[in-house]
């Protein structure tokens, strides 16, 4: 294959969504204020879940609460009384995709410092940012890295 | 305000990528196999000396699901999974295999458990429009294009069936799941038939030998 042949049959591919906007993460993320706890769910970086069932689970998988995002992506409840056991917090974000956020027993109750704060803060800014040009780039290397490996397997076999 | 636990995870928004924890464990060991056996195959029919194809392919599908197109109130993305099928025939199953482990590596698409349904639900249907529309290939400019846009369409609703089949098997209703996958990708389906078609119309004119049919 000669080398301007794969340069235009990459530009096809590289041309055609040009005018996209990039993809988003849907994330859930949940805390603990006055007895409520609260949600923010999110397609990564600007748009909000809107409308999307939230279910909370306990340990054992038992069904504790139920509600629906608003249209900020935002939902808040009531802890329910007399839970002993951590809390699953499941986003529904359409058919076959989903997003979690556990709570411990602990969280539920104790107050947090504010280095955890800004620890978790710091975790959220990051999984709502979108893939980086270094993680899609080094994607395609290895992508032809593995095809020449095959190539250069499958040609030591021929030649044996 | 006060912000507890560190365990984040993500899922997506109207796409192909089943995530981790939806499906149930026969659902998931049946995708597996079938994905193995899909990718054997595979390996077989490659033509080695034709890899930088099965790798610039591969490359293609793996940035093409990055890019989402904003539709009204919702977000779909492309797939490419036609395009990749109508060019590679079965070597598309270890392409769109690859792909598919990467997104989930690099930017935790689908999951590692989900990724053997993954694989049968975009690459299956990358196998058949390649037995269904090659043949139409190369006898007119219009039936190029035809056959490019049929190949994006079926490649999509042929993806969105057998997802809403592996949701089915597990514990949704088959009927309504399909329908709103469908529904939701109709969009998806135009916009991959119009770039299938323009990207084969275009390389049949400047590098004819990317199509299998010719090299007959």
């Amino acid at each position: 294959m000669k080398i301007n042949h794969i340069i235009i049959f990459s530009l096809i591919f590289a041309m055609v969504p040009a005018n996209y906007v990039f993809a988003h993460k849907v994330i859930i993320f949940a805390w603990v204020e006055d007895g409520y706890i609260h949600t923010e769910s999110s397609f990564g970086s600007k748009r909000k879940a809107k409308n999307c069932t939230i279910t909370v689970v306990d340990e054992k998988g038992v069904v504790i609460h139920k509600g629906q995002t608003d249209q900020e992506g935002n939902y808040s409840f009531k802890i329910p009384g007399k839970i002993d056991s951590d809390l699953v917090l499941k986003l529904d974000a359409g058919t076959g995709h989903q997003a979690k956020w556990r709570l411990s027993k602990a969280d539920l109750i104790k107050v947090p410092t504010a280095k955890n704060i800004k620890v978790a803060m710091k975790k959220k800014e990051d999984l709502e940012k979108g893939p980086s040009v270094f993680q899609i780039i080094g994607g395609i290397v290895i992508i032809f890295l593995l095809a020449f490996g095959a190539k250069f397997l499958k040609r030591g076999k021929t030649h044996k | 305000m006060q912000y507890y636990g560190l365990n984040l995870r993500s899922g997506r928004e109207n796409n192909m990528h089943i995530s981790e924890g939806v499906l149930s464990g026969p659902v998931l060991a049946s995708g597996a196999v079938l994905a193995m056996v899909g990718t054997a195959i595979g390996l077989k029919k490659i033509d080695y000396d034709r890899i930088v194809h099965v790798a610039i392919l591969a490359s293609a599908f793996f940035v093409a699901s990055l890019i989402h197109v904003n539709i009204g109130p919702s977000s779909v993305h492309l797939i490419l999974n036609g395009i990749v099928g109508l060019l590679l025939g079965f070597a598309a199953i270890p392409a769109i295999l690859t792909a598919l482990l990467l997104q989930s590596v690099f930017f935790q698409y689908g999951g590692l458990t989900t990724l053997g349904v993954n694989v049968v639900v975009m690459g299956a249907p990358a196998v058949l429009v390649h037995y269904l529309f090659l043949p139409l290939l190369g006898k007119s400019p219009g039936l190029n294009f035809t056959a490019g846009f049929l190949t994006g369409l079926f490649s999509i609703l042929f993806s969105s069936l057998l997802l809403g089949l592996a949701l089915w098997f597990t514990d949704e209703n088959f009927f309504e799941t399909s329908l709103v996958i469908i529904t939701a990708h109709i969009p998806v389906m135009i916009i991959e038939g119009i770039i299938t078609g323009f990207c084969i119309t275009f390389l049949l004119k400047v590098y004819p030998e990317i199509i299998p049919v010719r090299e007959k």
